[in-house]
């Protein structure tokens, strides 16, 4: 425990260290446009959305609101038609493939609704998966993945598979998981949507405890706004364009 | 942001294993196809060596070091002790003739061809005797003979075997039997069945066929001779000693290499049908490889987001189809020796492995499974995360 509080505070210093000089994200004039049975759908419209470091803001929207879009671009999954992107300090438009992974390997940690772990391997090697891609040796891989399975209060589940794990069980794991790399941003989809409300409320809070003590940022999308109200900012889609609020 | 993150092989491994287990039945139909295509090509490059072997094993009993020469003219006589002068890398020389007659032996008469020759014909064709000798060098004159091991049995058939010390009679003359032959093969060169024949001193041919030629000359090198160049000085030699008679020379070597030749065409062959089947179990591990990837999507998408670049993924599917090909390898490789086994085995050849077609068969095998694992790796490389984790 004593390397992971290093780490932390490590981290820490790094973000804090972003946060100074410019914001962890930046979207200038973001469209995002899809080709549909020859018509062109205009999902984002001139998009503009600053994120500081140790920020949490939920994004919230009716489905065909552009929010799942938006998460795509801000998760560096999809690329925008136009606008300027800039994450950690690095300009995403002009990143090729590879780069891109490797900041999403090393600056993001996805959150998923359906959880999304591998099926075949145990609760330990999924944690420990995003480190492999950066060559990372398997047994250090596994000693860290080990630390945040403990920090998610699932160290004696390590050795489960995903199917004999509860739903709230399942989604720790995707934290410990998301966490794993050190990120200074958790993108979470919807973490509670498949999860009963006393356990939801057992994410939410492992989550915002995230933000609260190690200021990794936070970035929620969901519909419910009571979840929402715990974030420090609102941000609405609508229509393809964004509004945001203060708590 | 490090550039130079890369997977390590090891896990890379591990997984691509751990993944292909999930494929079940789909990937046990496309391993038969690859099984099938590696135990073919292991399988028959066994059988074609083994047959190869067999052969040259056969004319090799036989003697490499044996010419034999066919005069297009018989002379009435070749001086024997003249020739060996000339060539003394010959070690014996042994011209023959021959002629059909009907042997008499205690009332059981038999057809047979009739050998004339010298003494050096024993040496010259290997022969070895049952019982008794054969002929010498001072039996020229007598009315010596020596049976073949098949016709020994025929004039057995009376009931009163034959035995040395025997009279036999040919047209009207009494032979003594000398000695009598054993079994053996009689090699492919040779222009006599010597298993079937009397054998004769060659002055003596005269007295029972008239018109009786030296047709041939059996002549054996000594150790260690080049063969083909043995071949043309005994031709000159011929053209000497008999003005420009035209002589055909036949050595084991030229049909040995002309058998190895052919065999090797006919392994060729082989392989090709080899090929066909490998292509065949190679489309359709490709065939399961598009439908892994094709359900697998979301996996895909969920590991680019944890930061797969595209290599990461295209190696992961390669090496699965690598993998799923490595096992039908295996198994192909273990049925091909079996089958290339028995196939020696019902033959009666003498079954050796060649560890060559392990290599090729296996090599081929996996570039196979690489060639056709390439392309739905590269298809799933180039997804887009976005698309990928939308899939249900």
């Amino acid at each position: 425990m004593g390397g992971g509080l290093f780490v932390c505070a490590l981290q820490l210093t790094l973000v804090l260290a972003v946060c100074n000089s410019e914001p962890l994200i930046s979207l200038r004039g973001i469209t995002k446009r899809y080709q549909h049975a020859g018509q062109t759908l205009s999902v984002l419209n001139d998009v503009c959305l600053t994120v500081h470091a140790g920020e949490s803001c939920a994004i919230l929207g009716a489905s065909g609101s552009g929010k799942s879009t938006l998460l795509a671009i801000l998760g560096l999954l999809s690329a925008p038609d136009s606008g300027q992107h800039r994450f950690a300090g690095q300009d995403i438009c002009t990143a090729c493939p590879d780069q891109l992974a490797a900041l999403r390997n090393r600056h993001i940690g996805f959150v998923f609704q359906n959880f999304n772990l591998m099926p075949r391997l145990t609760a330990l090697d999924n944690v420990a998966l995003p480190l492999t891609y950066r060559g990372v040796a398997r047994n250090e891989a596994r000693e860290r993945a080990m630390v945040r399975l403990v920090q998610v209060g699932l160290a004696d589940r390590a050795a489960h598979h995903p199917a004999d794990l509860s739903g709230g069980q399942r989604q720790r794991v995707a934290i410990a998981r998301a966490l794993i790399g050190e990120p200074a941003l958790i993108l979470a989809d919807e973490p509670t949507g498949s999860l009963d409300t006393g356990t939801a409320s057992d994410i939410m809070d492992l989550l915002l405890s995230l933000n609260r003590e190690y200021h990794t940022t936070l970035v929620v999308v969901t519909h419910d706004i009571t979840i929402a109200r715990h974030l420090q900012r609102q941000i609405h889609v609508e229509g393809g364009r964004v509004q945001a609020f203060a708590s | 942001m490090s550039a130079l993150q890369v997977q390590r092989p090891a896990d890379l491994l591990c997984e691509a294993l751990v993944g292909l287990r999930t494929l079940g039945k789909r990937s046990l139909l496309a391993l038969l196809g690859i099984v099938m295509g590696s135990a073919s090509v292991i399988a028959l490059i066994n059988i074609g060596n083994n047959a190869a072997s067999e052969a040259e094993a056969l004319f090799k009993g036989m003697g490499v070091d044996t010419l034999v020469l066919r005069f297009s003219e018989q002379p009435r006589a070749l001086d024997t002790v003249r020739l060996h002068e000339m060539l003394p890398q010959l070690r014996s020389i042994a011209p023959i003739a021959q002629a059909s007659v009907s042997l008499v032996f205690r009332g059981q008469a038999v057809h047979a061809s009739l050998v004339g020759s010298h003494a050096a014909l024993a040496d010259a064709m290997r022969l070895t005797l049952r019982e008794g000798r054969f002929f010498s060098d001072f039996d020229q004159l007598a009315t010596f003979a020596v049976v073949g091991h098949q016709l020994a049995q025929e004039l057995s058939a009376g009931g009163v075997p034959l035995q040395v010390g025997d009279q036999v009679r040919v047209n009207n003359y009494l032979y003594q039997v000398l000695g009598i032959l054993q079994d053996q093969p009689d090699g492919l060169l040779m222009p006599i069945r010597a298993s079937a024949s009397l054998f004769v001193p060659l002055p003596g041919m005269a007295r029972l066929d008239g018109r009786a030629g030296m047709g041939e000359v059996v002549m054996r090198a000594a150790a260690d001779q080049d063969m083909p160049l043995l071949a043309s000085a005994v031709r000159q030699a011929i053209a000497h000693l008999h003005g420009g008679q035209d002589v055909n020379i036949l050595i084991a070597q030229q049909m040995i290499e002309g058998m190895t030749r052919q065999s090797r065409t006919f392994s060729y062959l082989l392989m090709a049908l080899a090929g066909v089947s490998l292509v065949a179990g190679g489309v359709g591990v490709m065939n399961v490889m598009v439908m892994n990837i094709a359900q697998r999507k979301r996996e895909i998408g969920v590991r680019m987001a944890l930061g797969a670049r595209r290599r990461d993924i295209r190696y992961l599917f390669l090496l699965e189809a690598l993998a799923l090909t490595a096992i039908g390898a295996l198994l192909g490789a273990v049925l091909g020796g079996v089958f290339a086994w028995g196939y020696s085995l019902l033959s009666g050849w003498r079954f050796s492995f060649a560890v060559s077609s392990l290599v090729l068969g296996m090599g081929s095998t996996l570039l196979v499974g690489l060639f056709f694992g390439l392309y739905p790796a590269m298809a799933a490389a180039r997804l887009q995360p976005v698309e990928a984790l939308r899939e249900e």
